[in-house]
């Protein structure tokens, strides 16, 4: 195999690094929002009101029904039809916030059902408001089981950001493909790229459990 | 101080209460007995608007609870109108219902301190009366976790004593407890209905236990009141077959 350290590490390496940060910014950044999304799709879905939870449920299921891809392509091509012009990168992390808040809406709405009905109830009986109830009560205890589940979602997607190349953000996929078409050597570029995707997700579970750990042992006496 | 006009509580087309006419007067202790189904947990439930009833009008302390009065038309209540009304309530439920990531104290003021807006001190100092009152001024800083279903059940009625209501619901209290634990329960109990401070309604199988605290022992079958009286006569001198039936076997069983 030709594989060539002196390109490896002095033209793959430092502007995959800086790829990198791009990456890891999109991430965070569309995790955070799929979080409160989230939250918000689960509590639309489960409203009293058919108005209210009819639309947020049939919009998870149009989410979740299509390709993230095709999502992404969606956005990208439809926003700036109607006046919207963002940053590729701005429409990448948008599309992957709402494509996995609909996940998340799920994996709080699972968590919250875990939660005894007796805990519900007694809320009811200290005559408790609803944002008490959930902030003191309800997700405190559902915490154990949806930890774990949306650490996944982070880990998934990290994974997924290198979809966000075929709209020409300059995360770490897009930045390897340019370095392959520039210098015709795919090669170390593809599988640096490849290697750091591995050490991030290991990391990445590796604090997840850590997380999880604290949280079983905080709440569970 | 309760009365429920025409109540009417339905799963589908199983009726649980069928047009319920019953009433509480102000600082009367009444227990409800009767077989399982016989829709007397019901009564508490859908006072505690833990459940909504499909007809009639439930009133509390002369305010109607799941409708309000908009000039003069009575209308589906709002959120603020029930919270206003059920404060006047406390439920104490069969499993207890404490919440497990909270010490017995937290326990006791949560609500305190973010429904009725008391300072953390003014809480925690109601709380501790109400624990000692229990017998567990000691077990504050337990977590329900680390207490006996008995200690559990007082932790419970110590919360539901913080938010200062007038009627109590003691919806089975003793009833997942282990034998030996239901008597610290219940002299707890007997204690409150003694004080004379609290209208009470109690939903229990512990026949001795009723008729030693009720002013007035009510008897529920499929879904209807079927003999109400006090304690004396209703044992002594059932009148109605169901009722007897149920006494004789429920005697058998003791």
């Amino acid at each position: 195999m030709d594989w060539r350290w002196d390109f490896t590490f002095e033209v793959v390496l430092p502007r995959i690094w800086q790829a990198a940060g791009v990456t890891v910014w999109a991430t965070v950044v569309s995790f955070l929002l799929a979080l409160v999304g989230g939250l918000v799709l689960m509590l639309l879905k489960t409203h009293r009101s058919a108005w209210i939870s009819r639309p947020a449920t049939e919009f998870i299921e149009v989410i979740r029904a299509t390709p993230l891809l095709v999502q992404i392509f969606f956005l990208f091509f439809l926003l700036p039809e109607v006046g919207i012009t963002l940053p590729p990168l701005t429409t990448g992390i948008l599309a992957l916030a709402i494509y996995n808040s609909t996940l998340c809406a799920e994996v709080y709405r699972a968590g919250f059902q875990a939660v005894p009905s007796g805990q519900w109830e007694a809320c009811v009986a200290l005559n408790m408001s609803t944002y008490r109830t959930y902030k003191d009560v309800i997700i405190p205890q559902s915490l154990p089981p949806i930890v774990p589940a949306l650490g996944n979602y982070l880990v998934a997607i990290f994974k997924e950001t290198p979809l966000l190349s075929f709209v020409a953000v300059a995360e770490i996929m897009q930045v390897s493909k340019l370095i392959g078409s520039e210098y015709y050597r795919f090669t170390e570029a593809i599988t640096v790229a490849g290697i750091f995707f591995l050490v991030m997700s290991l990391v990445a579970a590796f604090l997840i459990r850590l997380v999880d750990q604290y949280v079983k042992r905080s709440i569970l006496h | 101080m309760i009365r429920f006009d025409k109540v009417l509580k339905a799963y589908g087309a199983l009726e649980v209460l069928k047009d319920l006419d019953f009433s509480v007067e102000k600082g009367e202790v009444v227990s409800i007995i009767g077989p399982s189904g016989s829709g007397k947990t019901t009564v508490l439930r859908v006072l505690m608007t833990l459940e909504d009833i499909q007809g009639g009008t439930i009133y509390v302390d002369g305010e109607p609870l799941n409708r309000m009065d908009v000039n003069g038309q009575l209308v589906e209540a709002s959120k603020a109108h029930v919270r206003r009304i059920r404060a006047k309530l406390g439920m104490v439920f069969q499993s207890f219902n404490l919440f497990p990531h909270m010490t017995a104290l937290q326990n006791c003021i949560e609500s305190p301190i973010y429904t009725q807006g008391l300072s953390k001190a003014e809480a925690v100092e109601e709380a501790t009366r109400l624990l000692d009152m229990v017998g567990l001024a000691d077990k504050a800083g337990h977590y329900p976790s680390q207490l006996s279903g008995g200690q559990q059940q007082r932790v419970a009625i110590a919360r539901t004593l913080a938010m200062h209501p007038e009627v109590l619901l003691f919806d089975e209290p003793t009833s997942a407890l282990d034998p030996e634990m239901v008597g610290e329960v219940l002299s707890v109990i007997r204690d409150l209905a003694k004080s004379g401070r609290y209208t009470i309604l109690l939903v229990t199988h512990q026949m001795g236990f009723a008729r030693e605290v009720s002013d007035r022992v009510c008897f529920f079958d499929a879904g209807k009141m079927v003999e109400e009286g006090v304690p004396g006569d209703l044992f002594g001198n059932p009148r109605n077959e169901r009722l007897r039936q149920f006494l004789s076997k429920v005697l058998e069983a003791s």
